[in-house]
C-alpha cells in the first residue's frame, strides 16, 4: 500500500505541475492588464505603462515564468499584484469562512442525505420514496440564489432570526459564528442532500436485491439490522466516493453561495482576482486546489478498504 | 413516561432560549454597533496608492487615512486643510506654505515640510494634475520644519486649485513613502488624516476597517465638502464589500450596513417605501457617460462621421434606460460637465437633443462611409456600459452602419483600448466609460478633455488650435476671462467632436435613518462626520 500512496502522491505533484503551466500560458494569452486595472477608468497610457514595468509584466514570458517557478519551489507563493499582500496570507485569511462552509454542509448533507437515500430504497415505489424522489428533484432544480434569496427574506429581513450576511470568525464566538452559516450552509446544502439522497438509492436498492439480503431476511434479521448493517456497508463505496468529490469540490469555493451571503471565500478570492487579472492568486489558488482535489480522492480511495476489506491497494 | 412539572418548566426554559438565542445576539452585537459605521462604498479599492491611481475606490481610501493640504469646499472653492498660513509673491510666482499645528502621522511622528515636499514631487510625477503644476515649477523646497515653497517659472492661477482637487488627490504621506519610485504602489497605509487603516483587520476584497485618529487635530471650521473640521463622531468605519447588491440591500434593511453609497434605480421605491431607511444623494455629481470614438482609425478619422454619431445619439432615449428614474438622470452638452462654473452652451445648437438618424445617415454617407466593420467596445461586466454599447449598436445598425459588438470584460476592454491599430487588428472603433461629473470641470488635469494627438486619452483627439486654447487655461486671472476661453474652447471641441455624451446619471445613496452627518460631495464619498443614533 505504501508503494501505492507514494504513486498517488507523485502523481498529484505531476498534476499541480501541468495545471500550473496551463494556468500560466492561459493567464498571458487571455486578453487583460492588471496595471491597467490598478491605474483606474481614467488612467492615462504613460500612467499604465509605469505600473507595468513597475511590476514586470514587461519581462518576456519564460523570465516570467522562471521567476514564478523559482519562487514557488522556494515555498513563495508570490504577492498580490493588487492587495500587495502575500497570497498565502491572503488565502489563510479565505480559508476558514470556505472549510466551515465546507464542513457544515458536508454535515449536513451526509445526515440527512443519507437517511433520506435509504429510507427511499427501503420503501422504493412507495409514497415516501415518491415524496423524497420529488424533494431531490427539487434540490437539484432551484438556482442556489434563488434559495439564498427566499431564505434571507423569511429568516433574516422579515423575522430577525438570522443574519443576511458576512462572515464571524470562529475565534469570535462559536455562537456567532454558527448563526453566520445556518442560512449559506441550509442554502448550499439542499443541492448536496438532493444529490447524496439520489447516489444512497441508486446503490442501496442494487444492494437490497442482492441474493445475501433475501438470506438475511429470511433469517429474521430486524429491518434496522439489514438496511444500516448489510446493505448501507455494501452500499458504501459510491457514496463515501460522492461525498469526497462534494467536499473537494466545496473546498475549491463555491462562488454563487460566497456570493450571496457575502462569505470572503476562496471562490470569491479567485473571481475578485480573475477580474482584476491578479495572476498570482490565480495560479496559486489553481495549485494548491488542483492538489487537494488528488489529495483528497487519494484519501477516499483509502477509506474505501475501512468499509470493503475486499478492497487492498 | 411521567412529566413532572419541574421537567416541564426546564423544557419550556430551554425551548424559550432556543428560540431567543438568535435575537439575543444579534441585540447584543446591534447595540455594541453604535460606535461602529459599516458602510458599502462601491468595490474596495483596488490599490492603495492614490498617486498612481485615477481610481475613486482608492480615492475615498485616501480621503480616510491621508490628510490634504488644501480641499475644496462644496462650492468648489479651495480652503486651506493642513496648511496654517500661506502667501503668494508679487511676482505670483513663488508660493509660500505655513503646516498648522498638530499635525501629525499615525505612527506618531509629526508632519513635517519635508514630507510635503517629498509628496508633492511624488504626486507631481503620476497624477495629470500634478505633472501640469512640476511642468511650470522650477522648484519645490522646504524652508524650515513647518515651512515649504513652491517656486515657479511662470504663474499657474490654478496652483491652490491644483493642490486641492480630490480627483487623483494630493495625499500627504511620510517622506520615506513619497520617495518610493511613482510606480511602485505605496502600501504602508500612514497617513495623517483622521482615519488609521487598521492592517490587522484588513481582508482584500471582502472588508476594510478604519479606526478614528484619536491623536487627529481637525480644523475649527464646520465642515463642508473636503473642506472644513474632518470629525470623527465613530471609533470605526467599516468598509464592506458586498459584490450582490440583492444582499447588500437586505443587509441594510436588517441594520447589517448603514449606508449603500449606490443604490441601484430598482431598490428606490424599496428604500423609500422603508420606514427606517432613505435615499441621500452623497455623491451628487454622479457619472458622466461618453462614447470616445477612435480618431485614427476610419470611420471616425472624418469628423463628418463624428458629427452623424452626435446626431444619432438621443441623450434622454440613454438615459431613460440607463438610470429610469427620471429625478437623478440629466442629459450633457457641455464639454464641461453639467453644474461647473465653465459649463456653457456655445456650439451646442446645431446638434442639440441628437436623435435624427436621418441626418447622421446623410453624414456617414458624406463621409464616405462604404459598410465597413465598426466594432464597439462591450463591457459586459458593466452594466451601465454594457447597455449603452448594445442600445448605439442597434441605433447604427438602423441607419446601415455595420456595428459590431466586441463583448469582454473590463480588462479585457483596457487592454484592447490601448490598440491604435484598425479593428481587425485587434482595434476598436467605440469605447463607452464615464467619468465623475466633476472631473470635467479640469480641462488640464481631465486626460478626456485634450486634444494633442497621439499623447491624449485613447481615441487620439488630434487638434492644435484647442490644444493652444487649453494651455492658457492655467494663466487666465479672472474667473470671466476663464468662462470665456471655456467658451472658445467648448467651439472648437464639437466642431471636431471630441466626445459624444450619452447623459449624467446620478445614483442616490440609501442609507438607514439613524445614520446622519454623512457628507455630500461631486464625487467622492468621505467617511468622517457620520454618526449613528441607537435604533
Amino acid at each position: 500500500m505504501a508503494g501505492y500512496i507514494l504513486r498517488r502522491l507523485v502523481s498529484t505533484i505531476a498534476v499541480m505541475v501541468m495545471v500550473g503551466i496551463f494556468v500560466f500560458l492561459l493567464l498571458r494569452l487571455a486578453p487583460g492588464d492588471p496595471a491597467a486595472m490598478i491605474a483606474g477608468r481614467s488612467a492615462t497610457e504613460e500612467m499604465i505603462a509605469g505600473i507595468r514595468e513597475q511590476l514586470g509584466l514587461n519581462d518576456p514570458m519564460p523570465v516570467q515564468f522562471m521567476h514564478w517557478v523559482g519562487d514557488m519551489l522556494a515555498g513563495d507563493f508570490g504577492t498580490s499584484i493588487l492587495a500587495g499582500r502575500p497570497v498565502l496570507e491572503l488565502l489563510s485569511q479565505r480559508l476558514e469562512p470556505t472549510l466551515s462552509l465546507a464542513i457544515l454542509t458536508m454535515i449536513l448533507a451526509v445526515t440527512i442525505g443519507v437517511s433520506f437515500g435509504v429510507l427511499a430504497a427501503w420503501r422504493a415505489g412507495g409514497f415516501v420514496d415518491r415524496i423524497l424522489t420529488g424533494f431531490s428533484a427539487l434540490g437539484y432544480s432551484v438556482p442556489v440564489f434563488v434559495i439564498g434569496f427566499f431564505l434571507i427574506y423569511f429568516f433574516a429581513v422579515r423575522t430577525h432570526w438570522l443574519p443576511v450576511q458576512g462572515y464571524v470568525p470562529m475565534s469570535n464566538g462559536i455562537a456567532l459564528w454558527f448563526m453566520h452559516l445556518i442560512l449559506p450552509t441550509v442554502t448550499l446544502g439542499l443541492g448536496f442532500i438532493a444529490f447524496i439522497a439520489r447516489v444512497t438509492r441508486a446503490s442501496m436498492l442494487e444492494v437490497l436485491s442482492e441474493d445475501y439480503m433475501r438470506t438475511a431476511v429470511a433469517k429474521g434479521a430486524s429491518s434496522y439490522a439489514m438496511l444500516f448493517h448489510h446493505a448501507l456497508k455494501n452500499a458504501g463505496v459510491p457514496i463515501l466516493t460522492v461525498v469526497g468529490i462534494s467536499f473537494a469540490y466545496l473546498i475549491g469555493g463555491v462562488v454563487i453561495t460566497e456570493t450571496v451571503f457575502n462569505l470572503p471565500g476562496i471562490g470569491r478570492l479567485v473571481v475578485d482576482a480573475i477580474n482584476n487579472r491578479d495572476y498570482p492568486i490565480i495560479q496559486s489558488v489553481l495549485i494548491l486546489t488542483s492538489g487537494l482535489y488528488v489529495l483528497i480522492n487519494l484519501t477516499v480511495d483509502l477509506t474505501y478498504m475501512l468499509i470493503d476489506p475486499r478492497i487492498r491497494y | 413516561m411521567h412529566i413532572s412539572r419541574r421537567d416541564l418548566i426546564k423544557l419550556s426554559v430551554s425551548a424559550g432560549a432556543a428560540f431567543a438565542a438568535p435575537s439575543i445576539l444579534r441585540a447584543q452585537a446591534a447595540s455594541a454597533d453604535t460606535r461602529v459605521v459599516r458602510v458599502v462604498l462601491d468595490q474596495l479599492p483596488s490599490g492603495f496608492d492614490p498617486h498612481n491611481t485615477t481610481s475613486a475606490n482608492t480615492g475615498n481610501h485616501a480621503l480616510a487615512i491621508y490628510d490634504m493640504l488644501f480641499g475644496f469646499d462644496s462650492q468648489r472653492v479651495a480652503r486651506p486643510q493642513m496648511i496654517g498660513n500661506w502667501g503668494v509673491s508679487e511676482d505670483r510666482k513663488t508660493y509660500t506654505f505655513a503646516l498648522r499645528d498638530g499635525l501629525g502621522f499615525h505612527d506618531g511622528t509629526p508632519v513635517t515640510a519635508a514630507d510635503c515636499v517629498a509628496s508633492i514631487r511624488r504626486w507631481g510625477a503620476g497624477s495629470s494634475g500634478g505633472k501640469l503644476l512640476m511642468e511650470r515649477t522650477k522648484d519645490v523646497s522646504k524652508k524650515d520644519d513647518k515651512t515649504f515653497t513652491i517656486e515657479l517659472r511662470e504663474p499657474f492661477e490654478l496652483l491652490i486649485e491644483a493642490l486641492a482637487s480630490p480627483s487623483q488627490l494630493l495625499a500627504i504621506m511620510r517622506e520615506k513613502d513619497a520617495n518610493l519610485p511613482p510606480a511602485e504602489q505605496v502600501t504602508a497605509n500612514i497617513g495623517s488624516g483622521p482615519f488609521r487603516f487598521n492592517h490587522a483587520l484588513a481582508k482584500p476584497g471582502a472588508s476594510f476597517t478604519y479606526d478614528r485618529n484619536e491623536k487627529y487635530v481637525p480644523r475649527n471650521e464646520a465642515p463642508d465638502g473636503f473642506a472644513g473640521g474632518k470629525i470623527v463622531k465613530v471609533d470605526r468605519a467599516i468598509w464592506e464589500n458586498i459584490a450582490d447588491q440583492q444582499t447588500a440591500l437586505a443587509a441594510l434593511q436588517a441594520g447589517e450596513i448603514d449606508l449603500l453609497l449606490t443604490c441601484p434605480p430598482d431598490f428606490y421605491s424599496t428604500v423609500e417605501g422603508d420606514p427606517n431607511l432613505q435615499l441621500q444623494l452623497v455623491v451628487k455629481g454622479g457619472q458622466c457617460m461618453f462614447a470616445r470614438v477612435n480618431f485614427l482609425q476610419p470611420p471616425f478619422d472624418n469628423v463628418k462621421a463624428r458629427q452623424a454619431l452626435l446626431h444619432l445619439v438621443d441623450q434622454e432615449a440613454f438615459l431613460s434606460v440607463l438610470a429610469p428614474d427620471p429625478r437623478y438622470v440629466h442629459p450633457m452638452t457641455s464639454m464641461f460637465g453639467n453644474g461647473s462654473p465653465y459649463t456653457n452652451d456655445e456650439n451646442t445648437g446645431w446638434y442639440k437633443k441628437g436623435g435624427d438618424p436621418e441626418k447622421a445617415k446623410q453624414l456617414f454617407k458624406e463621409a464616405g462611409y462604404a459598410g465597413e466593420k465598426v466594432v464597439i467596445l462591450d463591457s459586459t461586466d458593466w452594466a451601465q456600459g454594457d447597455v449603452s454599447a448594445q442600445l448605439l449598436a442597434s441605433e447604427l445598425k438602423k441607419i446601415g452602419v455595420n456595428a459590431e459588438l466586441a463583448p469582454s470584460d473590463w480588462a479585457g476592454i483596457v487592454a484592447r483600448r490601448a490598440n491604435k491599430g484598425p479593428a481587425e487588428k485587434g482595434g476598436w472603433n467605440v469605447h463607452i466609460s464615464s467619468w465623475p461629473n466633476g472631473a470635467f470641470s479640469d480641462p488640464l488635469g481631465c486626460a478626456l478633455l485634450s486634444a494633442n494627438g497621439e499623447n491624449a486619452w485613447y481615441g487620439w483627439p488630434k487638434n492644435d488650435e484647442y490644444e493652444a486654447l487649453r494651455a492658457k487655461w492655467a494663466a487666465v486671472e479672472t474667473m470671466d476671462e476663464r468662462k470665456a476661453l471655456a467658451r472658445k474652447m467648448q467651439h472648437l471641441w464639437w466642431d471636431f467632436v471630441g466626445a459624444v455624451f450619452l447623459g449624467q446619471a446620478v445614483s442616490p445613496s440609501a442609507r438607514r435613518k439613524t445614520l446622519t452627518g454623512v457628507i455630500s460631495t461631486d464625487g467622492s464619498a468621505p467617511m468622517w462626520n457620520m454618526q449613528k443614533a441607537e435604533a
